[in-house]
């Protein structure tokens, strides 16, 4: 961790869908689609959590036929803490699930 | 003719492109296919990771917002520097709207041009600070940057200076002309600055995305100076010999550009070639693009330079014989003057350098044999 500003409501609500179930790996725009997140800003958001060290990513061993392999990302030992406390911390709970009712994404 | 050449030219090299990507899925995961290429070699792996996922979404609405997220990314990579590209953004709207308010103030009709291409600029600069690694410079790269500097400025000059001397050949409500003058400068510059800062990093970003080893970097990079010196002997060259027929020519001041633009061909034709067949076929169409681009705002200006010195105006043909009475311009020479600048905005600066650039494409594709290593090599 090199800041310690206090991360945006979009990166609190990232970091809560990532705490449900830690250990579980999740694709990039099934993050997009669940939290009504755009993917412009989704992942300039897992790009800053990777280069603290609170995300690990991953290729994906088993794919698709004809697709290609995808990244998959969970939370560190470090980045559960920061998540804990960050969605601790957030002034809403989870502000992003609001913007999840707006359909804006298409065949998730 | 010269209408048809260009539309044949330009229908085929389309063509071209669509043929070689068509392997490549829609247009949206080209879009997000050359995003990924223009990312940062440390951020790579996040642009293959977009790549992959856009393959899961499906309908064209979430494809092309998917798209337009993974651009964005690519232009702004998350680099923390967001206060240096805040800076420079303020900055440069700053200095356009000083540029603007000076310009409105001594040639008020080049003001909407000046707005223009200072905002395009800032826009430029902006995203240029958000790169994390600022590319490496080589020798041509400078030259290449000083030349298309020099020759933006001197198209500049020479349209301020007919604006100066006869302002209403300068006037344009419309304002078309003032912005598409504008935005192909714009352009040309940042094509220009882009390869002459970039190519040495494109370079070496491909060299670590494939792991070659040492020599091919090498041999790569090579390339990439090589395309920029035939590049900059190529427009040097075609701008030399277009400025010595302007100026040393009887001037009829419609249709200048009509029987000089071969030159460019030529010249296009042999940077393109000439670097694809001592580099790679990427070379040959970047060089073939630099050339272009160098060459345009030259050749504008060279044209506009050498009505300036005519001195005396005579309409000879029949239309303008007839057109002139009412057409509302003070004088012939401002009519002349003002048809000419719109024929070379539109002409000179806007469609010969796509024909030219879709003969460099076929330049380096005859050379390499293959059309589409052409369209590979522009990602």
């Amino acid at each position: 961790m090199t800041r310690a500003r206090r991360p945006s409501p979009q990166t609190v609500a990232v970091l809560g869908a990532l705490t449900e179930d830690p250990g579980r790996w999740r694709y990039g725009y099934d993050l997009c689609a669940e939290l009504g997140i755009q993917a412009g800003s989704m992942y300039p958001i897992l790009m800053r959590l990777a280069d603290r060290g609170l995300l690990e990513t991953c290729w994906e061993a088993e794919q698709a036929p004809g697709k290609p392999p995808r990244h998959l990302y969970r939370l560190t030992g470090t980045g559960r803490a920061y998540a804990a406390s960050a969605v601790a911390t957030a002034p809403s709970a989870s502000p992003a699930r609001t913007a999840a009712a707006r359909p804006q994404l298409e065949g998730a | 003719m010269p209408v048809l050449v260009m539309l044949g030219v330009l229908t085929a090299a389309g063509l071209l492109l669509v043929r070689g990507g068509q392997a490549d899925g829609d247009l949206p995961a080209r879009i997000v296919a050359a995003a990924t290429a223009w990312l940062p070699a440390r951020q790579r792996d996040w642009g293959h990771a977009m790549a992959a996922e856009l393959a899961q979404v499906h309908g064209r609405a979430g494809r092309w917002r998917f798209a337009a997220g993974a651009l964005r990314v690519a232009l702004f990579p998350p680099s923390g520097r967001g206060r240096r590209v805040l800076a420079v953004a303020l900055a440069g709207l700053l200095a356009s709207a000083a540029v603007t308010a000076a310009t409105a103030a001594e040639i008020p009709d080049l003001a909407v041009s000046a707005a223009v291409l200072g905002l395009l600029l800032g826009g430029y600069a902006t995203v240029r600070a958000s790169r994390p690694h600022p590319p490496c410079r080589t020798v041509p790269g400078v030259m290449v940057a000083a030349v298309a500097l020099a020759a933006v400025a001197a198209a500049i000059v020479s349209v301020a200076r007919i604006a100066v001397a006869h302002p209403a050949a300068a006037a344009d409500n419309t304002h078309v002309f003032a912005v598409l003058f504008a935005v192909a400068l714009a352009g040309y510059l940042a094509v220009a600055l882009s390869s002459s800062r970039g190519h040495a990093g494109a370079a070496q970003r491909q060299a670590e995305r494939l792991a070659q080893r040492l020599a091919q970097r090498l041999a790569q990079r090579l390339a990439q100076r090589l395309a920029l010196w035939w590049a900059l002997a190529a427009a040097l060259a075609s701008g030399a010999i277009w400025t010595i027929i302007d100026l040393t020519t009887p001037l009829e001041p419609v249709g200048i550009t009509g029987y000089l633009w071969p030159v460019g061909a030529a010249a296009v034709l042999a940077a393109s070639v000439g670097a694809a067949a001592t580099g790679s076929a990427g070379a040959g169409a970047r060089a073939g693009l630099l050339t272009a681009v160098l060459s345009a705002p030259m050749h504008f200006a060279a044209d506009l330079t050498a009505l300036m010195q005519a001195g005396h105006y005579a309409l000879t043909s029949p239309y303008d014989v007839a057109a002139f009475p009412h057409s509302g311009y003070p004088d012939v020479a401002s009519y002349l003057l003002s048809d000419a600048m719109a024929g070379d905005v539109l002409v000179g600066l806007v469609v010969y350098p796509v024909v030219l650039f879709a003969v460099a494409l076929f330049g380096a594709s005859f050379v390499r044999g293959r059309s589409s290593s052409v369209t590979s090599m522009l990602r």
